[in-house]
């Protein structure tokens, strides 16, 4: 129980468990000393030398903790964006009604893939899921070494073309989900969710639901934008 | 680390190169170096070519009007972008990212004369995105109806009224180019942007 606080003196203690080079480190060194040395002491409960959390360390530059927090941020929310996605693309995947009426002009039978906009929602869809999931290893390596900057930088470009993509499949289904509710005078396009009402509250739940990730992405996108580290080509002194 | 230290002396001190750990060769730091003045330059440049497709592709499809030369007693023969609602989103939309893209080339200049500005070049990426995600959003839905245009649904029953209004039809196609290409710019703009926070000054 040394007691030891975030200013980086950081003692060892009699109970050695071998801290003490990793620890003395701590005084000028980058990242790669403190990353594994709070690991270490986070798991030996009553090590001693460091038992102040994952969260507040700070290594070499001050703000450590602030980025290792946001970072965590990163991850949950590539956790959260990956539900709607996946949630959307299998609910207009499986979207399929039948109505019991029946007429020799009419079709009384709606699916995903009368609507091209509606495949393309899926695909897109199913492409952003993936991408969420792929991209959590790279985000965990970002929360370890608060120095990736290069990471940092492909994880915030392929965060926007996701962005363009989802928001482009989002909203054409969405324009497609309006024409259905409403309609259109001019061009004589009857809304079809006057029968249909199963398929259309899947589909406008969908649409919903893609939006909620689009908005994850873009705040994801700020996060990175503004706690993307410098990379710095030579040490100082 | 050094700045207590050469304080001490009892000379003048020029303190501004070594408290900024900046060896000797390096530039001072109003002058930015190669790789960042093209980073700027190019922010510069892309901003005029999205203002170009914007602005083109609003106009081309705020100007559609087209009327029918028969007449028929239920049926209307005049198709303008106002008839469609998502249409008319699109035109507001891609004229409020043109408005945008005016109003930050200001701010782009800046970072041309100023590399070091870190703020503000996130807060640009950060509207940057915004943008992005509104032009694509009534592009994409644009081109959703106009999809549904030229198509017609043949489940919902929807025919597509481009056998009638051709003229009209051609010019609602060809205004989306311009907005597609203009979001494929702007987020080459963030890109950019990213690449100028990354790098060390």
């Amino acid at each position: 129980m040394s007691g030891s606080d975030t200013s980086g003196s950081v003692h060892v203690d009699g109970h050695g468990h071998g801290h003490g080079k990793a620890s003395s480190s701590y005084d000028g060194a980058g990242a790669p000393a403190p990353a594994p040395a709070p690991f270490q002491g986070h798991r030996k409960a009553g090590s001693g030398s460091s038992d102040v959390p994952f969260l507040l360390r700070s290594g070499g530059s001050g703000g450590d903790g602030l980025r290792r927090c946001l970072g965590l941020i990163d991850f949950v929310l590539r956790v959260a964006a990956f539900g709607p996605t996946l949630a959307a693309a299998i609910s207009i995947g499986t979207s399929d009604e039948r109505l019991s009426v029946f007429t020799n002009y009419f079709q009384f039978r709606a699916r995903f893939d009368d609507f091209p906009a509606f495949e393309f929602f899926i695909v897109a869809n199913a492409i952003a899921a993936g991408y969420m999931v792929l991209s959590l290893p790279f985000s965990a390596a970002t929360i370890m070494s608060s120095k990736a900057t290069g990471v940092k930088l492909l994880l915030l470009i392929c965060d926007t073309i996701m962005v363009g993509l989802l928001t482009a499949a989002a909203s054409a289904a969405a324009a497609m989900v309006y024409v259905a509710h409403e309609g259109n005078l001019r061009a004589n396009w009857v809304p079809i969710c006057l029968q249909f009402h199963g398929f259309c509250q899947r589909t406008s739940g969908a649409v919903i639901a893609s939006f909620l990730a689009v908005f994850v992405l873009m705040v994801l996108i700020v996060m990175a934008a503004f706690t993307m580290p410098r990379r710095t080509h030579h040490t100082a002194s | 680390m050094e700045a207590g230290e050469e304080i001490e002396d009892g000379e003048p001190s020029t303190p501004t190169y070594k408290a900024h750990h900046h060896p000797p060769h390096l530039p001072p730091p109003m002058r930015s170096s190669g790789v960042s003045l093209v980073l700027s330059v190019a922010d510069l440049v892309l901003r005029f070519v999205a203002i170009g497709g914007t602005a083109g592709s609003a106009i081309a499809m705020a100007t559609t009007s087209e009327t029918l030369p028969f007449a028929a007693p239920f049926v209307r023969f005049r198709a303008e972008y106002s008839d469609l609602p998502t249409l008319m989103f699109f035109v507001v939309a891609s004229s409020v990212v043109c408005a945008y893209l005016v109003l930050s080339l200001p701010a782009s200049v800046v970072h041309v004369v100023r590399p070091g500005a870190r703020s503000s070049r996130a807060i640009l990426a950060f509207l940057d995105t915004v943008m992005l995600a509104l032009l694509t959003a009534s592009a994409s839905a644009a081109a959703a109806i106009v999809y549904l245009a030229h198509r017609g649904s043949a489940r919902a029953n929807w025919l597509g009224i481009c056998q009638q209004f051709t003229s009209f039809c051609q010019r609602i196609t060809a205004s989306l180019v311009g907005s597609f290409a203009a979001a494929v710019v702007l987020v080459a703009l963030v890109f950019l942007s990213a690449l100028s926070l990354a790098r060390r000054a």
